[in-house]
């Protein structure tokens, strides 16, 4: 009797550990493991040799500077889904201006990012629209300034700019940012009000947290640093048609959803979610192609992945309308 | 005359991860009875009525009504059941009609096949609205026209109309006015007439000792007791909850010490369209400056106006330095704290945990060279939440998780952190049980000889008189009458100026 007892003791304290917060916060990482070890098992060894991770680590750069902007959106409860074309519009603008002078360029980019974000934090702050409307629209918006600009042919970059391709310089760029995001994130207060905003907007704001100002410099935040990401973009690639960084969003959000981070935003998210889940996304996107699968199977084993994270992750207690 | 068991409920359970909510109660309840259901916060008395309506499964033990087996998954089933409930909270759903809630879930009378018959819905709607008096309610009229205590007058419609053989009412007078509460009565009076039952849950003493026949004692999920109402007094009821005697030292006992002249605040020609009309008046060092009211009357509004709240607010709050307070940073910055009377949205971040709650408003204070350590914030929050000996595992808990008093004592321990001089508090004990209830008073009695003032805003008429140095009534948004601390003052003094 005693034993059944302390047996199904056991059994609901493995049950309450599996359902519990702590699992879930490991999930992530757990993932990311499983996932590099199937890979490498389907693909036969090849996924972990030298050349093959250098190459996976330069298709992370630019998508783990996005993601960082986009980890602090998702952090207030809100999202965007401008990135793709923001990068698509700042990538020509730093193409164009490359000629001229690379600071000059790397300056346009950001600034160009950065009037981006604005736009979208103005109309989100000021006509108290949700983020998800604002960013839907001026994605269509600016997707259509992207290729209103590169209708007659390509915008190429100068030779100056395509000289910079090297690992170092786009490795440091990517650190630099990711260790100043986790740095105020983690050390600052407007870390900590960006998270209670995602928590509890009204009570953040009877707090004394700015809510507003809070919100729309997130946004400007976020567009500055896919304006950045777009300078990486620009040195790899080196010249800019109307496709630049298409689908980028849904990439971000898929990365950061693999990730942990939960889309309601607020106290539970982890800054550990931007590198698990950039890692993830592009681990098994490799992993798909590497496999010979075409890009439609590659979307739907995608798609199945990233349903079953969200079902396995979401937190329904904090579950409300994404602002 | 020998009485009918109606419903007897043996050896229920139940767990929420660690906290054993319902601990094991057994109890039988008889034909034509309204039984009190009383306790603490965190007692039980909402799981277990709760549980047996069908809102959360049930963790062990069986009901049995009328000698059958309860066995309700939901609300609806508890309903075809006979088990009805009426909520603590909004009860009715937005963007609905009138009768389309009242029949929520039991529309079967008036389908045609898959097709609605609206009209037939809303001609039996208003009917049964006309019957119990509140025929002014439009049964056809979306239900979000009506304010807040109309919405409960349709629930209770809507949880009576199909004569349940027990109804319970799990604090639900909280949110209606003394009218609405009548009404509220008189259909308990007619449950009982007609040989059914009532569960009335009530943190309010009085009223559950005057509606009741019988009362059940819960503490800590544990059943306590069962007395008959005529037997106790309230301070027995109080004594029951507790489990210890409850000393007199509830409210203030000092009269005729004056207040100080010095001005901390003042408050001139404040106006916030359509809610208050040209408040003015000046708060004193160490006064507790109540404010009462009907509802509607605008005092709530007071609250968040002056601590800057209040986007549209005209004419000035200012501060005896001169120090302006038009925004909330400001106000917190210059030591004014606010609890708000919705507390789950104003005052407190539910899906945050209780040190990051305590510590957002001191955050500046805490930054060394703008920057945070983790450790320094959770002492401090540590410290606060133990001074105020709030109830909780660990301050990384999340305060989703607390009870209402619990919660009342995060909300209040940040501003002890924050160390404000002066603290508007609405409604500071709404929803609280007793003993938390003393500790809010002793701590306000505490700030009052530390030199702090208080603006205490409250729906309770005695609460006003036993604790504040001076006492404004306000009326359709408009200061309605002056009181000073005085023990000849009485209730119906302050309610001559309310109505």
């Amino acid at each position: 009797m005693e034993n059944i007892k302390s047996k199904n003791n056991e059994q609901s304290k493995l049950r309450a550990f599996f359902s519990g917060d702590q699992f879930k916060a490991l999930l992530p990482f757990i993932g990311l493991l499983v996932i590099v070890i199937v890979m490498n098992i389907l693909t036969e060894g090849k996924l972990l040799t030298p050349k093959r991770m250098r190459l996976l680590l330069s298709q992370v750069y630019y998508p783990a500077i996005v993601a960082t902007g986009v980890f602090f959106i998702m952090t207030l409860g809100s999202i965007d889904f401008t990135e793709g074309s923001t990068l698509g519009v700042a990538s020509i603008v730093i193409s164009m201006l490359s000629f001229k002078s690379i600071p000059l360029a790397i300056l346009g980019g950001v600034a160009t990012g950065a009037a981006i974000g604005a736009v979208n934090g103005f109309f989100h702050v000021k006509f108290k629209l949700p983020s998800f409307i604002v960013t839907i629209c001026t994605m269509y918006l600016f997707r259509g300034v992207c290729a209103y600009l590169t209708t007659e042919t390509a915008v190429p970059a100068s030779k100056a700019i395509k000289a910079l391709d090297q690992d170092g310089l786009k490795i440091g760029i990517t650190l630099a940012v990711l260790l100043l995001g986790f740095f105020y994130f983690q050390f600052t207060h407007i870390g900590n009000d960006i998270k209670a905003i995602g928590s509890g907007e009204t009570a953040a704001r009877f707090s004394g947290v700015r809510t507003d100002l809070v919100k729309f410099l997130v946004f400007v935040q976020a567009g500055a640093l896919t304006g950045l990401a777009a300078f990486v973009n620009v040195i790899k690639v080196g010249s800019i048609t109307s496709t630049a960084g298409n689908q980028l969003e849904t990439q971000i959000l898929i990365s950061l959803v693999l990730g942990g981070l939960p889309i309601t935003g607020g106290a539970k998210v982890r800054f550990s979610n931007i590198v698990v889940g950039t890692l993830m996304y592009t681990v098994l996107n490799n992993g798909l192609v590497m496999m010979g699968y075409d890009s439609a199977t590659q979307q739907l084993i995608k798609g199945v992945i990233f349903l079953i994270f969200v079902a396995l992750t979401i937190d329904r207690k904090a579950l409300k309308v994404i602002k | 005359m020998a009485e009918k068991t109606l419903l007897v409920a043996e050896n229920i359970d139940k767990k929420f991860d660690i906290t054993h909510a319902v601990d094991n109660v057994s109890l039988t309840i008889d034909a034509g009875e309204i039984r009190g259901l009383i306790g603490e916060n965190g007692s039980g008395k909402s799981t277990f009525s709760q549980m047996l309506c069908g809102i959360y499964t049930i963790g062990g033990g069986k009901f049995i009504l009328d000698g059958k087996e309860l066995h309700a998954r939901n609300q609806v089933e508890a309903n075809n059941q006979g088990v009805a409930i009426i909520v603590q909270e909004m009860g009715t759903l937005s963007g609905l009609t009138v009768a389309e809630n009242i029949f929520l879930g039991h529309e079967e009378p008036f389908m045609n096949g898959i097709v609605k018959n609206s009209a037939a819905m809303n001609k039996e709607a208003q009917r049964l609205l006309n019957e119990y008096g509140f025929g002014r309610i439009n049964a056809a009229a979306m239900i979000d026209q009506y304010n807040f205590e109309d919405r409960k007058l349709v629930e209770i419609v809507k949880a009576t109309y199909m004569k349940p053989k027990i109804l319970v009412v799990d604090e639900t007078t909280t949110a209606l006015s003394q009218n609405g509460r009548l009404e509220l009565y008189k259909i308990m009076d007619q449950v009982r007439a007609d040989g059914r039952s009532v569960i009335f849950i009530s943190h309010d003493l009085g009223e559950v000792l005057e509606h009741t026949d019988t009362v059940t004692i819960l503490r800590d999920g544990e059943y306590i007791d069962t007395v008959k109402t005529k037997d106790v007094t309230e301070d027995d009821l109080k004594r029951l909850m507790v489990g210890r005697e409850i000393g007199n030292a509830y409210y203030r006992t000092d009269y005729g010490n004056p207040v100080s002249d010095e001005v901390v605040m003042s408050i001139r020609n404040v106006t916030v369209p359509k809610q208050i009309y040209d408040i003015s008046f000046d708060l004193h060092k160490g006064e507790i400056l109540g404010f009462g009211g009907l509802s509607e009357c605008g005092m709530h509004e007071v609250g968040k106006a002056i601590f800057g709240a209040s986007w549209d607010r005209e004419g000035s709050v200012t501060l005896a330095d001169g120090t302006a307070i038009n925004d909330i940073p400001t106000a917190i910055k210059h030591s004014i704290a606010y609890a708000s009377k919705d507390r789950d949205n104003e005052s407190i971040i539910l899906n945050e945990s209780i040190r990051n709650n305590i510590v957002l408003p001191s955050i500046y204070d805490l930054a060394v060279h703008k920057l945070l350590s983790s450790r320094k914030l959770t002492n401090f929050s540590k410290k606060h939440a133990a001074d105020m000996q709030t109830k909780m595992s660990s301050v990384h808990q999340f305060v989703s998780d607390l009870s209402g008093g619990n919660k009342q004592k995060v909300v209040l321990a940040r501003w002890m952190g924050k160390g404000s001089d002066i603290l508007v508090l609405d409604s500071p004990t709404r929803g609280i049980d007793v003993k938390v209830k003393q500790a809010i008073y002793a701590l306000m009695q505490d700030l009052k000889k530390q030199g702090k003032s208080i603006i205490m805003i409250s729906e309770e008429i005695p609460e006003l008189l036993g604790m504040s140095d001076r006492i404004f009534i306000m009326k359709d948004g408009k200061i309605n009458g002056e009181f000073f601390r005085s023990e000849k003052l009485d209730e119906n003094d302050l309610i001559a100026k309310m109505v």
